[in-house]
């Protein structure tokens, strides 16, 4: 089952992208694609052919392996159904964190390999996010951590304490800002633009195309689950299950259907009634949030709970 | 009244069209002393080639003074072995693109303008050809180099800006979205935009010389074509200076179904392009609004006439069907539109990260809108009471309540409330319209023009005023047809409007103009 777990991240993030994306479209009035529209589209770029650019070197062919490959290392981290992961010990929400820098790493190298302004404009905006993403989401987690004496998100999703706290809550809305941002969605980018010079996550996989866009698209929406996936493991960890093995997984299952489809329409929500903010303010927005996951910190130590 | 200026070789009054023919040394003075001392807009600038008549090529400047329902047209006559013209730019700013045009185009070069590049052709195109002379004609293997586009003929360098921290960013004319190309060279320091060069005229499809091969009655299928959006508004103009220069009057009822028609090319531009501005800022609900009301107000249209963009209700001498008759569909769309028009700013104007975005974006000041003769919802959204409909009133304007809105901020907000106000009006306009009768028929007949007559076709289009001239040859067919776009007046100051933005909101400040390219390459 421990194992299964992987799995289970990796075909299903499409759908919850498809979810997140079919919500978002009746909140504007429309039908919008089904919910499975997300792996017609991965099945499309699969079986195309690739353009790729001839000034670009073997940084551009190994970063649709190297992000893919990151965030499947980084879902074995994280307990979906139960907490016994395929990592055991050491999936670490530290790890966790610097698995994605890896990729990200590569994709803004990737962005800047074909030398177009738009790679290269997104390369420098995603970095400049990441400055401010990072050590906010870090800080979230700790204050998590901290409360369960342990960074291993097993063990913090185990000691049951579902936002037990106000410190807790105040670590959520930290993270819930963060992974607004790490997952490039309104008000800090726009998946849905065909504005180029606006692009940041879009910006970097601009020159993609065929299969290894497919990679891209694929990896971007497995990180997604997962960020979703270690909110709901740590600030609402109901319903998970303690065992490994298939038995008595129905509840467990239930519910994490219930909290994704919860998170996604709430993604959905913030995204439809927000417009993106200036990219010079985004410091401000993303500012905000570290100041509340330090207050997170700063309450637990205080209140020590 | 009449404002003091040099005695001209010639005078002819035509209709409120006023030419006056010079030289060369008094043709720039007269220019330059219309604009400083009778703040005279420069409304169009235009060469012809009349050698066949008179053995002389001519220069038209279009001036019209601020409270006169007059054109002051100052002539400039060139002999046919002449081969420049003082330029004006110096003194005219708004003289820039229609020099340089009117150097491509007929090869009479501006004498001390500060930009001597091409400004339509592009750098595969042959030099020293030139085609709206009457005696121009390509080689097959000229056309196929030029088709291709890849051999450089005359180059065409960029200005560019040096210095430690600037980098060039080339943007286009290929772009992820289905839009029209154009090319933009940004010079930015980090993400803020320190200069910006576009560059247009990769739709140039040479609409000009085409009408020569027409029929004054089939002109207006070309002219209805030349921008999507502005079909209507292309019809009327067209139509009118055609009418004007045959001596026609069109009856009152069809004056009063192109008002109409005007009125409604309006409304549905207007909104859609407040929706449109959402895409900007990602604000996917109101975007998506906006394209639904837009949409509505596209479908009233084809039940009304057919065709989504108004097409084919215009024609030489009236109009093809009557709009007014369906007053009740009007009537009926246009209130479900209303309450939804309503609801869609309430949510806009309610929506703090949006109207955050547009505030203090893409400013373009009162001063640089003045001189560079920009005009429609720009201008008067940088305090510029502009509307050819008030000041040079034509159709049923004359008669109609409305009203020329301006603010003076000039930013993305400033346009966007621009268009707001005036699709109020447009609504209330159509009511207006609906509540009296008009006499006369649909048409009137067509009568063949004189020899070389020719007149002024002028109406405000959603993007602001769009003129036509028309001249014919001496059997009455198309001699000269000049149509300026408001797109052509206004893309010039789109840099002066991002300049210090950042270029991820460059594509906002432009929406925000909403420039056809196709109409300004034509």
């Amino acid at each position: 089952m421990e194992y299964l777990q992987l799995f289970i991240i990796i075909l299903f993030s499409p759908l919850v992208n498809g979810v997140i994306k079919k919500v978002k479209a009746n909140m504007q009035g429309r039908t919008g694609p089904g919910v499975l529209q997300p792996y017609y589209d991965l099945l499309r770029l699969l079986r195309k052919d690739m353009v790729i650019s001839r000034v670009t070197s073997w940084i551009f062919s190994v970063t649709p392996y190297v992000v893919f490959a990151s965030v499947t290392a980084a879902a074995l981290f994280v307990p979906v159904l139960t907490t016994r992961t395929a990592f055991g010990v050491k999936g670490d929400v530290i790890a966790l964190i610097y698995v994605f820098a890896l990729g990200r790493f590569f994709l803004a190298l990737a962005g800047l390999d074909a030398g177009t302004a738009f790679g290269g404009e997104g390369s420098s905006r995603e970095m400049t996010v990441a400055i401010l993403v990072e050590p906010m989401m870090m800080l979230a987690l700790f204050t998590a951590a901290i409360t369960a004496g342990s960074t291993n998100i097993a063990s913090i999703s185990g000691a049951h304490r579902a936002l037990s706290s106000p410190s807790h809550l105040l670590a959520l809305s930290a993270l819930v800002i963060a992974i607004i941002a790490e997952t490039g969605r309104v008000p800090v980018d726009n998946p849905d633009t065909h504005l180029e010079l606006t692009m940041i996550h879009e910006g970097m996989i601009l020159e993609y195309s065929g299969r290894y866009l497919a990679l891209m698209e694929w990896a971007h929406y497995i990180k997604q689950m997962i960020l979703f996936t270690v909110v709901v493991d740590i600030f609402v960890p109901v319903g998970i299950a303690q065992t490994a093995g298939f038995s008595g997984m129905t509840v467990p299952a239930v519910s994490y259907a219930v909290k994704m489809t919860v998170l996604a329409v709430l993604m959905a929500a913030v995204e439809s009634t927000r417009a993106k903010v200036r990219f010079f303010q985004l410091p401000s927005i993303l500012g905000g949030a570290f100041v509340l996951a330090f207050l997170a910190l700063v309450t637990h130590i205080m209140m020590g709970k | 009244m009449n404002p003091a200026l040099k005695e001209s070789r010639s005078r002819r009054e035509f209709r409120n069209e006023v030419y006056l023919e010079y030289g060369a040394a008094d043709f720039h003075d007269v220019c330059c002393s219309l604009v400083k001392d009778h703040r005279a807009l420069l409304r169009l600038m235009f060469g012809t080639d009349e050698r066949l008549r008179d053995g002389s090529f001519r220069i038209y400047a279009v001036f019209s003074i601020p409270g006169q329902d007059r054109f002051l047209i100052p002539v400039l006559q060139l002999g046919d072995k002449e081969s420049s013209f003082p330029s004006i730019t110096s003194e005219v700013p708004a003289a820039q693109w229609y020099e340089r045009e009117i150097s491509d185009m007929f090869g009479l070069s501006p004498e001390g303008h500060p930009d001597t590049r091409r400004l339509v052709f592009h750098e595969a195109f042959p030099a020293g050809s030139h085609p709206l002379r009457k005696d121009w004609s390509i080689t097959d293997e000229e056309k196929a180099v030029w088709g291709e586009g890849r051999k450089i003929n005359v180059p065409h360098p960029f200005m560019e800006v040096a210095g430690e921290g600037i980098v060039q960013i080339p943007v286009g004319p290929v772009h992820a979205g289905v839009i029209e190309p154009g090319h933009f060279r940004f010079s930015a320091i980090g993400e803020t935009i320190f200069f910006l060069e576009p560059r247009l005229f990769y739709t140039h499809k040479g609409t000009e010389k085409h009408f020569e091969s027409f029929g004054f009655s089939d002109g207006v299928r070309l002219a209805e074509r030349v921008s999507g959006t502005d079909s209507f508004s292309h019809g009327v103009a067209y139509c009118m200076a055609v009418e004007r220069m045959m001596g026609i009057e069109i009856t009152e009822k069809a004056a009063a179904v192109r008002t109409l028609g005007m009125e409604l090319e309006r409304l549905y531009n207007h909104i859609g392009d407040i929706g449109f501005l959402c895409a900007g800022t990602a604000l996917a609900v109101g975007y998506a609004k906006g394209a639904v009301i837009r949409e509505e107000l596209q479908c009233l249209n084809e039940r009304l006439t057919g065709s989504r963009y108004l097409r084919g209700v215009n024609a030489v001498g009236g109009v093809t069907t009557d709009m007014l008759e369906h007053a009740d569909d009007l009537l009926r769309t246009l209130d479900s539109v209303t309450v939804e028009y309503k609801s869609m700013m309430k949510l806009l104007l309610s929506s703090v990260s949006h109207v955050e975005r547009l505030e203090n974006t893409g400013k373009l000041s009162r001063d640089i809108a003045a001189r560079l003769g920009v005009t429609g919802v720009a201008a008067r959204a940088s305090g510029l009471a502009d509307d050819v409909r008030k000041s040079h009133p034509h159709l049923l304007y004359d008669r109609m309540i409305f009203e020329a809105h301006t603010l003076e901020k000039g930013d993305v907000l400033a346009r966007m409330l621009i268009r707001g106000e005036e699709a109020e009006c447009s609504i209330s306009m159509v009511h207006e319209l609906l509540e009296s009768s008009y006499r006369g028929g649909l048409t009137v007949a067509v009568k063949r023009p004189e020899a070389y007559a020719s007149a002024l076709g002028y109406v405000e289009s959603p993007r602001g005023s769009l003129f036509y001239w028309v001249m014919s040859d001496k059997e009455g067919k198309p001699f000269r047809v000049k149509l300026r776009t408001p797109s052509y007046c206004n893309w010039p100051a789109v840099p002066f409007a991002v300049h210090g933005n950042i270029v991820p909101d460059f594509p906002l400040c432009n929406k925000s103009f909403n420039l056809s390219y196709s109409g300004c390459d034509r």
